[in-house]
C-alpha cells in the first residue's frame, strides 16, 4: 500500500443505497449547515421505473483535474495531497463561476452576505476543514467538522447504514467496489 | 407583545429559504439532469465551453484589450497628433442639459462597472478576499446607475443613430482618422463610430444587464431558460460567456470613446460639457449635420 499516492474518493454503490438521506442528515448537523444548504444530496434516478430505479448520493467529487479551481478568478481553490479539494473562505467572493464549471452542481451559496445578498461559496469538504488553523474555532465555524485532522471517516460515510457510501483512496474503495461487483455478479 | 412579531417575522422568512431550496432550479431535482447531460454527445456542452474560456481565454483576452487597444492609439496620436479645429468661429448648440446631464450619467456607471468588473477579471492579483467582493457588489450598483442612464438616452438618440449613407462611406475612410488632411467627412449629426459606440452601450448594455441581473440573481425563474431550451445552470452558463465577451467589445470601445473625447480632436470634450460644439469641426466632421443646417439658415 502506497500512502504518498493516497487520493481521498467517494464511491457510491448504488445497488446499496436505500434513500435513507442519512448521509446528508448527519452531514447538515455534523458542520451546523445554514437552511437552505446540503452538501450532500441524495437522488434518485429513473424514480418509479421499475428495474431501473436507483439512489445515489452525490457532494464535491473532489475531481482531480477539478474544474472549479481551473475557473476561479480569485484562485481560492487549493488541492491538497490526498486529492481533496478544499476552497478559502477569505478569497472567495462568491462569483458563482465554480458552479458553472462544476458537473455536479457542488458548489451552493448561502444568502449570508451584506443585505442578504450571496455570500461566499460552500461546498463538502470531505470533513477536512479549510486553510485555517486544524481544529480552530474559525475553521468550524467557516468550513464544519475537521474529521480527517481527527483521524475519523468523514460523517456521510460514517453514518452509511448500508455502507454504500465508500471514502478513501481511490484504489482501495475501488477495490472493495470491484470485489462487491464480483461477488454480486452485477454492477459494474 | 414586540417578541411575537419578531417570532412571526423570523418563522415566515425561515420558511420562504426553505422554500426556495425545495424548488431550486439548480440544486433541485434539475441537478440530475444536468449531472446525467455534463459532457455527453447530445448535450449543450456549455459547461466544459465554459470551463475552457474561462479557466484559458478570457483573462488573456482581457489583458489583450487593455494592451492593444491604448498601444494602438498612442501610435496613432505619436504619428499622426491631434486634429486641431478653430474656436473663434460661431458655435452649434448641440446637446440640451438632459442629454448632457443623463450622458455623465452614464459616465458615471462606466467609471463604476469596469474597473470593478476588471477587478473580479484579475482578481487573483488583488487577493481575492474583501475588496474584490466589495467590488463584486460596487458592480451591481453601478448596474443600477447604468440602468438609469441608458433608458433615456436610447430613447432622446435612436432616431439619430439610425443609419444612413454616410455611414459606409465614414466607415471606409476611417472617419479621416488616418490622414492629417482637414476634410470634409460625409457625417450626419453623429458619424458611424458614434453610433457604433451609441449601438454598442444601448443594446450591448442591454445585453449585459440582462446577462449580469442572471449572473446576480442565479436562482430564478423569469421563463427566460425554458424560453432558450436550456437548464438553468446551462443559461447561466451560458450568460457567464456572453457577459464576458460584451465586455471585452465595450471595454474595446469605451477606450477609443474616450480617446475620441480627449485625445483624438482637440478640446472637443467641452461639447459634452457647455452643450456647444465648434462651427469649424461640425463643418468638416459632420459635414451633412452642417450642409442640413445651412440650408435652414440655422449658421
Amino acid at each position: 500500500m502506497n500512502y504518498e499516492q493516497a487520493r481521498m474518493k467517494f464511491i457510491c454503490d448504488e445497488h446499496r443505497c436505500i434513500e435513507c438521506f442519512g448521509c446528508a442528515v448527519a452531514c447538515s448537523e455534523a458542520h451546523d449547515l445554514p437552511v437552505g444548504i446540503s452538501r450532500r444530496k441524495v437522488l434518485t434516478v429513473f424514480e418509479g421505473i421499475e428495474g431501473k430505479e436507483y439512489s445515489t448520493s452525490i457532494a464535491c467529487m473532489h475531481c482531480a483535474d477539478a474544474p472549479c479551481q481551473k475557473v476561479c478568478p480569485v484562485d481560492c481553490f487549493y488541492i491538497r495531497e490526498d486529492g481533496i479539494v478544499l476552497h478559502d473562505k477569505k478569497k472567495c467572493i462568491g462569483c458563482g463561476y465554480c458552479l458553472y464549471a462544476c458537473p455536479f452542481g457542488a458548489p451552493q451559496f448561502p444568502k449570508n452576505g451584506a443585505f442578504g445578498t450571496r455570500g461566499v461559496m460552500d461546498k463538502c469538504t470531505l470533513c477536512a476543514g479549510g486553510p485555517e488553523e486544524t481544529n480552530s474555532a474559525l475553521e468550524r465555524q467557516l468550513y464544519g467538522q475537521n474529521r480527517i485532522a481527527e483521524g475519523k471517516v468523514p460523517i456521510c460515510a460514517a453514518v452509511c447504514a448500508t455502507n454504500a457510501l465508500l471514502v478513501g483512496d481511490a484504489e482501495e474503495i475501488s477495490a472493495i467496489y470491484r470485489k462487491r461487483v464480483s461477488s454480486r455478479g452485477k454492477g459494474a | 407583545m414586540m417578541k411575537k412579531y419578531w417570532f412571526v417575522l423570523i418563522t415566515s422568512l425561515l420558511a420562504a429559504s426553505i422554500a426556495s431550496a425545495a424548488d431550486s432550479r439548480i440544486w433541485g431535482g434539475m441537478i440530475l439532469a444536468n449531472i446525467l447531460a455534463y459532457g455527453q454527445e447530445h448535450a449543450t456542452r456549455l459547461g466544459p465551453l465554459f470551463t475552457t474560456l474561462q479557466a484559458f481565454y478570457f483573462r488573456k483576452i482581457f489583458a489583450g484589450v487593455l494592451l492593444c487597444v491604448p498601444a494602438a492609439f498612442l501610435v496613432h496620436y505619436l504619428v499622426l497628433g491631434q486634429k486641431v479645429f478653430s474656436h473663434d468661429g460661431e458655435k452649434i448648440f448641440v446637446f440640451s442639459v438632459f442629454k448632457r446631464l443623463v450622458h455623465w450619467l452614464a459616465a458615471l456607471a462606466f467609471i463604476i462597472l469596469i474597473p470593478t468588473g476588471l477587478m473580479m477579471v484579475f482578481g487573483r492579483y488583488l487577493g481575492g478576499g474583501t475588496l474584490v467582493a466589495t467590488a463584486r457588489h460596487l458592480h451591481g450598483v453601478g448596474t443600477v446607475v447604468f440602468l438609469v442612464a441608458v433608458i433615456p438616452m436610447f430613447l432622446f438618440w435612436v432616431a439619430e443613430m439610425l443609419p444612413t449613407r454616410d455611414d459606409m462611406r465614414w466607415v471606409l475612410m476611417a472617419g479621416g482618422y488616418l490622414s492629417r488632411a482637414k476634410q470634409e467627412i460625409p457625417a450626419g449629426k453623429f458619424n458611424a463610430g458614434q453610433k457604433m459606440w451609441f449601438w454598442m452601450v444601448t443594446l450591448g448594455g442591454s445585453g449585459m444587464i440582462a446577462t449580469g441581473a442572471a449572473l446576480y440573481l442565479q436562482d430564478f425563474d423569469y421563463g427566460a431558460a425554458s424560453l432558450l431550451g436550456l437548464s438553468q445552470i446551462d443559461l447561466l452558463r451560458f450568460c457567464a460567456i456572453v457577459h464576458n465577451f460584451l465586455a471585452m467589445a465595450i471595454i474595446a470601445n469605451f477606450i477609443t470613446h474616450v480617446y475620441m473625447a480627449l485625445f483624438a480632436i482637440k478640446g472637443v470634450i467641452s461639447s459634452m460639457i457647455t452643450g456647444y460644439k465648434e462651427e469649424e469641426e461640425v463643418r468638416f466632421l459632420h459635414s451633412s449635420f452642417y450642409k442640413k443646417l445651412k440650408g435652414q439658415r440655422q449658421v
